[in-house]
């Protein structure tokens, strides 16, 4: 005789069930519902030394990128990469290392427009008539509820801003083109307030099609999914702490680490980080040779890790939206606002590789 | 009642011709170091002397000459202190078991190795006499899993089973003053009410702050005592770290300098040389299990030829970081499971010229594979090499233009864990075999010279034959350690 899995888990799974049953069939006529936190809460540490049952591409020219984003496949069937899967349009270029339950996703999927390369930053208003580009920005999380608690928080979005287009299109053209608009304004505000309620009422340029979440251990994997110099953008927002020194070795900002995003990133690209520890600031500060360090041993190292990095000024910080979206839209940074916490950000340019020697 | 030969572990030869030396052959069995005469096979030195009666030699040889009596007292106090506890009254043997790897230093007078089990670097002088002398023990802090040499010769590079790699100077400057423990907020916990909110981390924040005060300050990590930098990292357990060397393409372009690093997720990575290695230049991937080998031939620089417990040998343009070709190990071996234990480069010398080989042995398997390398840089098999038990290691005999290989006498063949039912009369510790070659063809037999007859017959030290299994698991655990690193499946 084998006990029945508690109350709890029960309820969790009878909803998962549910929703991933909704989510197949289309949802019918029924309004489109964003899953709930609740159902998908998980133990905040993994072990990232442990072998999770992973599944990851042999390298970034098998990585099946177009069931993610079944939006930005390539027209062309007979394009595919090395596994066989059909290709993208356009290459993955921002990633969120530990995107969590998908905060940092959802604040940054409109904010990306193609002139945002490297250092100067305009919002989709700006463009104006252009055609608006989007980043394709996956986010890699390596516990597998909260992974789901994405997925299924990504496609409901997307059903509902599959309606809206639906319904505004049925009715009036124009009205639509002037809600893209609207909805443009109110990215960082309204939208995230509708959002949090459950449904959303404005369209969203790039509909959520260019955000996925896609369960990996990147302190094992990251360059099975990204090539040499692929990425303009990596976030690290409110990493596991890992409060306990013998866990330090856990923490995915450390020098050898920084060795592989700078890999990762193209010269001038941009690494983000924010924590609300602040002996965690000064850990990353730390492990790119920069700065503070109260013992003065930041100094003591010629060449190193930092030949590869700079770190980015306040000023530069302060006009660029995704800094403002990593302090404010992430679950964490909302968290941290409601205790009062503070937030430390540090922000990293990846420099030229330096001559050889 | 008869005893079983420890067999050789490691096995290096020594060309010492440049220096108007004899040429020396370097062996590791059990816990001790071995030197032979090329030519003649005579045993040369032992280290360390006698360890198993007396209790001196371990502690007291690991000290190196080279340090300043104050430094020496010091660490020897706190080498003593260490191990005290865990050493108890009755063994006052060496604390390894074996000496799992080592290299010969390029102008052949200085050889390295690892001791297992207090992951110690040792460095010795080779002499004239082909004597050993111990220059200096550095230990670790994880066990090494790889060591060898920068192109210059000058810098030991070591890969350790926590997945980091330290570069360390082959000869010491002397030691590095232990720095002070730095008072880094000692016992102040990192956490504050405003990082941590549940009921229950705030009353374990709370009681860290009453306690912490009060608690002894915990132990700093210790600092190593000697010069070193941590050079790479990866997040799994480093296989394999080689050096390379590539001369440019041109008079004009350098010679570029590599370090490059295998581990058990499937990576090879390719970074610059030091002082540079935090530079990435390219992954290698493709294998789809863990990578045990990597071997960069001397004579054909921009091929390497990987392994690991996928089945299979890649020969990869490394550089560009693209597969040239993949061969199939099932095919070659008839054996489930197979992994690559050793992939090495010869170069021996014939009347005709020098014959290039890529040897390959499979954890386990009393068969040596053999390949050249084709001018598009593919591998082509060639003969295989069998034996009587199982490959541990080989050594080309460049001079002698033949290849001497490690074989064990304890198991049975093609078994890593099945003891033989008794020792054999004459245990065949070393084969050796010559080459010759036909355009295109490479024929490898039996090589009868003294220098093999002379080793087998001398033997290492006894192994008793009448070890209990759990023993006898602990030996088969030091020879062969590549099936314990395939991936357990687990739910998450």
């Amino acid at each position: 005789m084998t006990t029945p899995p508690p109350v709890k888990r029960q309820r969790r799974e009878e909803y998962r069930r549910e929703l991933a049953a909704q989510q197949a069939s289309g949802h019918g006529d029924a309004e489109v519902k964003l899953p709930q936190k609740k159902f998908f809460r998980q133990r905040a540490h993994a072990n990232p030394f442990s072998d999770h049952q992973l599944e990851y591409p042999l390298s970034p020219a098998h990585m099946d990128w177009s069931s993610h984003y079944p939006a930005f496949v390539d027209a062309d069937p007979s394009k595919t990469n090395l596994a066989g899967a059909r290709k993208l349009t356009k290459d993955v270029e921002v990633v969120d290392i530990g995107c969590g339950f998908g905060g940092l996703l959802i604040g940054l999927a409109p904010l990306l427009p193609e002139t945002l390369m490297v250092g100067k930053y305009y919002s989709v208003q700006d463009l104006g008539s252009h055609e608006t580009y989007t980043y394709i920005i996956p986010g890699m999380e390596i516990r597998i509820s909260v992974l789901e608690y994405v997925t299924s928080r990504i496609q409901a979005l997307r059903a509902q801003q599959h309606r809206l287009k639906a319904a505004a299109a049925s009715q009036n053209p124009e009205a639509a083109t002037a809600e893209v608009n609207k909805a443009a304004e109110e990215t960082n505000g309204g939208a995230q307030q509708a959002e949090d309620a459950g449904t959303m009422t404005s369209i969203i340029p790039g509909n959520y099609e260019n955000v996925a979440g896609i369960r990996s251990n990147t302190m094992k994997f990251l360059t099975n999914f990204f090539g040499h110099h692929q990425l303009s953008k990596i976030f690290i927002c409110f990493p596991d702490p890992h409060f306990k020194a013998r866990k330090h070795k856990a923490r995915i900002v450390s020098e050898s680490l920084n060795a592989e995003y700078a890999y990762v990133l193209r010269p001038g690209g941009l690494l983000y980080t924010i924590t609300d520890v602040e002996e965690y600031h000064y850990w990353v500060l730390r492990h790119f040779q920069y700065g503070t360090d109260e013992d003065g041993e930041a100094e003591r190292k010629v060449g190193g890790i930092k030949d590869l990095w700079e770190r980015v000024s306040d000023e530069e910080l302060e006009a660029d939206p995704c800094v403002q979206v990593m302090k404010f839209e992430t679950e964490e940074s909302k968290k941290v606002t409601r205790n009062g916490g503070n937030k430390y950000v540090a922000v990293f340019r990846r420099k030229p590789d330096p001559a050889w020697v | 009642m008869a005893s079983f030969q420890h067999p050789f572990q490691c096995l290096e030869y020594v060309n010492r011709q440049a220096n108007g030396q004899q040429d020396v052959l370097v062996a590791s069995a059990g816990r001790k170091l071995y030197t032979y005469s090329a030519a003649t096979g005579q045993r040369l030195d032992v280290w360390p002397q006698d360890v198993d009666s007396s209790e001196s030699a371990a502690t007291a040889s690991t000290e190196g000459q080279t340090i300043p009596e104050e430094s020496k007292n010091a660490t020897e106090e706190q080498s003593e202190q260490k191990k005290a506890p865990k050493k108890s009254a009755k063994t006052k043997a060496p604390v390894w078991t074996n000496i799992p790897l080592m290299v010969v230093s390029r102008d052949s007078k200085h050889v390295a190795v690892v001791t297992s089990e207090d992951k110690c670097i040792r460095v010795f002088s080779l002499s004239e006499e082909g004597k050993l002398q111990q220059l200096s023990s550095r230990t670790m802090p994880k066990r090494p899993s790889s060591l060898t040499l920068t192109p210059d010769g000058q810098t030991l590079l070591c890969g350790d089973k926590f997945g980091d790699a330290y570069s360390l100077p082959l000869i010491p400057e002397g030691y590095v003053k232990r720095a002070e423990p730095k008072p880094r907020n000692v016992g102040i916990p990192a956490a504050t009410p405003l990082t941590v909110h549940t009921k229950r981390n705030l009353e374990t924040l709370e009681q860290q702050k009453r306690t912490a005060p009060n608690k002894p300050a915990p132990e700093e990590k210790e600092a190593l005592n000697f010069e070193h930098q941590a050079i790479l990292g990866h997040v799994s357990v480093l296989l394999d770290l080689i050096s390379a060397s590539v001369p440019g393409d041109s008079p004009d372009s350098p010679t570029r300098n590599y370090v490059l690093t295998a581990d058990r997720d499937e990576h090879i990575r390719v970074s610059r040389g030091v002082p540079q290695v935090h530079v990435i230049e390219q992954y290698c991937l493709g294998h789809t299990s863990f990578v045990s080998k990597l071997c960069i031939p001397s004579w054909a620089p921009k091929v390497l030829v990987s392994g690991g417990g996928d089945g299979y040998l890649i020969v990869w343009n490394w550089r560009a970081g693209q597969i040239i070709q993949k061969i199939s190990l099932n095919k070659a071996v008839q054996a489930q499971d197979v992994i690559v234990r050793g992939i090495w480069e010869v170069s021996l010398q014939q009347t005709a010229g020098p014959v290039n080989a890529i040897l390959v042995a499979l954890e386990g398997c009393p068969e040596l594979l053999s390949f050249t390398i084709e001018g598009d840089n593919t591998l082509k098999p060639q003969g295989t090499i069998q034996l009587s038990g199982n490959v541990l290691d080989v050594t080309g005999i460049t001079s002698k233009g033949t290849i001497s290989v490690s074989v064990d006498t304890v198991r049975e063949a093609s078994s890593t864990e099945m003891w033989k039912s008794s020792p054999s009369a004459s245990q065949t510790l070393i084969e050796s075999f010559q080459v010759s070659s036909s355009p295109g063809t490479l024929t490898w037999s039996p090589a009868d010279d003294s220098m093999t007859t002379e080793i087998n017959a001398a033997g290492t030290t006894d192994l008793p034959a009448s070890l209990d299994g759990k023993d006898k698991k602990t030996f088969d655990d030091c020879l062969y350690t590549l099936g314990n690193l395939r991936k357990m499946k687990f739910d998450d």
